[in-house]
């Protein structure tokens, strides 16, 4: 044989080799959740337990397992010793969380959406990562570096999907909100939750850039699908993806912005006034855009656009200031 | 007792952060800029004309248009690279006179007249003066041109009308428009390009530039580039092409280095520098006529001089290096030639040699210096006869004809010479550019991480090609 | 009480240790003057013309990563001058703006010239009210006033330095317009023959005010006579890490 030839294909070996390296070592997380450590397990059942206990219904062990997608005989030990350690309670065949166990499952829960908040407001990871990422990171943080982070964050009281993040007592605000199909038409409102597990369904919702904070107004509801207006936009859903969109009504201090534009759909030789910033628009990028000057009542209009389209450059405060699509989508401005 | 009372300042801060909720920075912003407008509508006077009328916007309408705004980019650059080279022939020619055919003889006579130890005469003057003034007859002109040029781009404001009509492209790979420039003048200097890399100001898009600067094929490659494309890849067609097809397969190389720009951005921002914080907002500012003479002398001191400083400090020790493995005997050979016959089988493996390997790892501070490296290496390792000044002299040839025949009688074959090209394009950078990556980013993770990505793209090009190349004929 | 610190107040210039924390040397140095501004407003331009030094300025956004650092005398007077990252805030956490704020807040230098292009005054204005919370002793410098002229703009110079409670020196860097007024500016408030009154932030709205002056009140307690009481405020409000530990560890003391 053409010793060339043996060289490619062991070449090519050991690329495969490699490749099956890293996905195996890539996958080893996934192998881990099989077999997790007990620690692990343990916190992975109390936060389970805390969101079956929160939605008024009730664990065995069963659906327990279906929820964590193990085998029923996998978490049996760990639930007993938690039984033992007074974390839970059984009773008949259903678990319960124990006072203990409650506030340990909060104790999580700030874990994993401080980082959450962290991962969205420090660093450039996208939103669909933030969720995997913090469920590795809720069982690591130590009690001190949770207080650290929460003071680096400036205390926040949400994470970035709208939901509250219990302070170090395990108290959290009380958020009310409705499914968006379920929510009454006409009666403007706003995004403030946007649930982020299954992640098929919420990757979908990202896809359409509609973030915590938009304000919404329904047109159109049956039983099928639901169609809203959202910051000049159209948007049509099916109801199983729109129920996994939170709505509540508009605090008295403010206002729907029936005309209200994203600054991407300016078009040029248009005056346009800046009514504010999305709530996604967030860290260094929102920190620039209020530093230049981006702020609510500031004038604003198309300088030039690239020939490629993206960016674009704005005409603020008398400096022409580019900007890609991504994030003049995040810039809510009135036509004037 | 004081200690307590001062945490509570910061505790009071914690309970009122609560309580003011997330937007205080907003907030706070909000109320500056009502300041700062009430101050400025109290002391500024602006003119009701409209912009679009000014001589600035007219400007802009032009170079970025749709259908203007590429060809007067491109137009821009060949002229500026077309000069540097042209334009660099000449002093390159004068100082390689000076430095290399009048001093260094008369730096050797000088040595023999006070009767200087053979060894301490072949160090400093066959080593380290050869290497320095290599590098500075070289490199110096090239620079002294293509920088002012740049710079006067820079200071009409030109620059960053380009980033805007570029940045579609690179925002694809995950990089910045800026890096349109940074890449740009890495074509210059890979060093100067690093450097450059400070008008980026989103962090993850400032690394990606750094690190992918390499792969812009810079002013110290250029001429090997040529040299080798002409001896073996001219010579493949009739004689009436020959020059055509060298400089459009040289040309290839340096597209090749594009392409390879843009997949290693991609792979980057989507591996490992996906968590960087990533921004973009970009400024146009005003154009601004350039002071033609300051700006010259401003990029000559700042820019070229430093880099040729940093590049003359790396070159002297690898001057000394250099003479020293090719007079260093062990046994009956000299320690290049020892090293030559180790690295050989694997530079045959990629259808290199031990000559070029071991040129590239002494030759490291400059790539100016890797040809004529090879070329002693070569005489050196085979005893030619009636080439070069002794063990250990760089030195070039006049005719390429002469250079082709060395090459050959080094068992160079086309294969070769395509590899060489590739390589040249593909390895670590020079230690000058390392040097710089590592003053810019303070990061021993990225600097490594510069250096070694495209000595491995290398190694798997050179090697694929050879073997694929082996496969087929 | 603490009078470790007082013994160098009669010297020209009172805060070498703070200074020389941040690696400025101050051997034979009669003031420290920082120079900051928004990118793009010809800062490095301005350093050049008051230092004689040659350094590289462009068209650009953000060219001066690196602090620079230069030195001149004026009356017999030794100045260093140290030039600050251009940066559009002093709020936010990029590490350009940290060095910037902290250099004026611990270094206290001074002087802090600050460099605005008068054709985008209203944003630039964002930044010199930020400077004007931490520091009083600066002063503005009006670039690009040439400029200014071409497009029309014009400005009321004395209403300008009315309103901000500091001297405004209009200039035009590139051609050495306005620099000699600018350097005896300089030299008359860091000698103390100018007393400036910077304006202090006047539109802050509700919560947002009651909390700073709260925070504020507490931290004057602690650090009575602390000149900038409003601006820790604001970035103990911010959380910041740096000025947060300089309240734990009392080096704000060292700033009163």
């Amino acid at each position: 044989m053409n010793p060339a030839l043996i060289n490619l294909l062991v070449f090519g070996a050991l690329v495969a080799l490699a490749w099956l390296g890293y996905r195996i070592f890539g996958a080893k997380d996934l192998l881990q959740s099989k077999i997790k450590q007990e620690k692990t397990l343990t916190e992975d059942i109390l936060k389970q337990l805390f969101h079956v206990e929160e939605s008024k219904s009730k664990a065995t062990l069963d659906n327990l397992a279906g929820a964590l997608q193990l085998k029923r005989k996998s978490i049996f030990s760990v639930v007993e010793n938690m039984t033992q350690s007074g974390l839970v309670s059984l009773d008949n065949n259903s678990i319960q969380l124990t006072e203990e166990g409650r506030l340990y499952a909060l104790r999580i829960i700030r874990v994993h959406r401080l980082w959450e908040k962290y991962l969205a407001e420090r660093t450039g990871h996208q939103a669909s990562d933030w969720h995997m990422l913090a469920e590795k990171m809720e069982h690591k943080l130590s009690e001190e570096q949770t207080l650290k982070l929460e003071s680096t964050l400036g205390n926040p009281m949400f994470d970035p999907h709208g939901d509250p993040i219990p302070n170090e007592m395990g108290e959290m605000s009380n958020v009310e909100w409705t499914p968006l199909p379920s929510y009454s038409l006409d009666l403007p409102g706003k995004i403030i939750h946007i649930e982020d597990e299954p992640e098929v369904i919420y990757k979908q919702i990202l896809d359409k850039r509609l973030f915590v904070g938009s304000h919404i107004k329904l047109i159109e509801q049956n039983s099928n699908e639901v169609k809203f207006l959202c910051e000049g936009v159209e948007h049509r859903f099916s109801s199983i993806v729109a129920a996994n969109i939170h709505v509540a009504e508009l605090n008295a201090n403010e206002i729907f912005e029936e005309n209200a534009l994203r600054l991407s759909a300016l078009t040029e030789g248009e005056q346009a006034e800046v009514i504010g910033l999305s709530k996604e628009c967030r860290g260094a990028n929102r920190r620039r855009l209020l530093d230049l000057g981006i702020l609510p009542g500031t004038a604003i209009e198309i300088d030039l656009k690239s020939p490629l389209k993206d960016p674009v450059a704005y005409r603020v405060r008398n400096t022409s200031i580019a900007l890609r699509k991504s994030l003049s989508d995040l810039i809510l401005i009135n036509r004037s | 007792m004081e200690n307590k009372t001062e945490n509570s300042i910061v505790e009071l801060a914690s309970e009122l952060r609560w309580k003011l909720g997330d937007n205080f920075h907003d907030r706070l912003t909000e109320s500056l800029y009502t300041d700062a407008s009430e101050i400025a509508s109290a002391a500024v006077e602006m003119p009701g004309k409209e912009r679009n009328y000014t001589l600035d916007s007219k400007i802009d309408r032009i170079v970025t248009s749709k259908r203007w705004g590429f060809p007067i980019m491109i137009g821009i650059l060949s002229i500026i690279l077309w000069l540097t080279i042209s334009g660099a022939n000449l002093p390159s020619g004068m100082l390689f006179t000076l430095l290399i055919e009048t001093l260094y003889p008369a730096l050797k006579n000088l040595s023999e007249s006070i009767g200087l130890a053979w060894w301490l005469d072949g160090l400093l003057i066959d080593g380290i003066y050869m290497a320095v003034a290599w590098v500075v007859s070289v490199m110096l002109p090239p620079m002294a041109i293509f920088f002012p040029l740049f710079t006067l781009l820079e200071d009409f404001g030109y620059l960053p009308r380009v980033a805007f009509n570029l940045d579609a492209l690179f925002r694809k790979s995950g990089a910045h428009g800026k890096q349109a420039l940074t890449m740009s003048m890495g074509w210059g200097c890979n060093a100067a390009g690093v450097v450059a890399t400070r008008i980026i100001d989103s962090p993850r898009e400032r690394l990606i530039a750094i690190i992918t600067n390499n792969f812009s094929l810079c002013n110290g490659r250029w001429p090997t580039q040529i040299l080798i494309a002409t001896i073996f890849i001219g010579a493949l067609v009739p004689k009436a092409f020959s020059a055509t097809v060298a400089s459009l397969s040289v040309i290839g190389i340096a597209l090749l280095g594009v392409g390879f720009m843009f997949l290693t951005s991609w792979i980057l921002s989507r591996t490992v520098l996906k968590g960087e914080v990533s921004t973009f907002t970009l400024e146009l500012p005003p154009y601004r006529p350039p002071r033609f003479w300051q700006t010259i002398y401003t990029s000559i001191i700042d820019r070229t001089l430093i880099v040729l400083w940093r590049a003359i400090v790396f070159a002297a020790p690898a001057g000394a290096v250099i003479w020293l493995v090719s007079n260093i005997k062990l046994g009956d050979f000299t320690l290049a030639d020892q090293l030559i016959g180790w690295l050989d089988p694997f530079g045959m493996f990629l259808g290199l040699n031990g000559i070029i390997l071991l040129a590239y790892i002494v030759a490291i501070p400059a790539n100016e210096i890797i040809i004529p490296t090879i070329l002693m290496l070569t005489v050196a390792n085979l005893n030619l006869a009636g080439f070069g000044a002794g063990d250990g002299v760089m030195f070039e040839l006049d005719s390429t004809m002469d250079t082709a025949n060395v090459l050959a009688a080094g068992g160079w074959t086309v294969l070769t010479g395509i590899n060489l090209m590739l390589f040249s394009l593909l390895h670590n950078p020079c230690s000058t550019t390392i040097y710089t990556i590592y003053k810019e980013t303070k990061s021993v993770k990225w600097t490594t991480v510069a250096s070694i990505l495209p000595i491995i793209m290398g190694f798997v090009v050179c090697f694929l090609v050879t073997q694929f190349w082996y496969l087929f004929s | 009480m603490s009078t470790s610190h007082s013994g160098c107040e009669d010297c020209a210039f009172h805060n070498v240790n703070s200074l020389k924390k941040l690696g400025i040397e101050t051997n034979k140095v009669d003031y420290v003057v920082a120079l900051a501004g928004n990118p793009n407003t010809g800062k490095s331009t301005v350093f050049n013309a008051l230092t004689g030094l040659r350094q590289h300025t462009g068209n650009w956004p953000g060219k001066t990563v690196v602090r620079a650092e230069g030195a001149y005398s004026y009356d017999e007077k030794k100045y260093k001058l140290i030039d600050l990252p251009g940066t559009y805030s002093l709020l936010s956490t990029s590490q350009d703006e940290e060095v910037a704020r902290n250099f004026i807040l611990f270094g206290k230098p001074d002087v802090t010239v600050i460099v605005a292009d008068a054709t985008r005054l209203e944003r630039n204005l964002n930044l010199v009210l930020q400077i004007l919370e931490i520091t009083n002793k600066a002063v503005l410098s009006l670039n690009l006033m040439d400029e200014a002229e071409r497009n029309h703009i014009k400005i009321d110079q004395r209403e300008l330095a009315k309103k901000l409670g500091i001297p405004v020196i209009e200039t035009v860097a590139r051609s050495q317009k306005g620099i000699p007024q600018l350097l005896s500016t300089i030299s008359d408030v860091a000698t103390g023959q100018l007393v400036c009154k910077p304006r202090k932030v006047k539109n802050l709205k509700g919560m947002v005010e009651s909390s700073v002056n709260k925070l504020a009140q507490e931290i004057e307690k602690q650090f009575p006579g602390l000149p900038n009481s409003r601006w820790v405020a604001f970035r103990l409000l911010e959380g910041d890490e740096r000025i947060t530990e300089a309240v734990v560890n009392k080096e704000l003391l060292e700033l009163v």
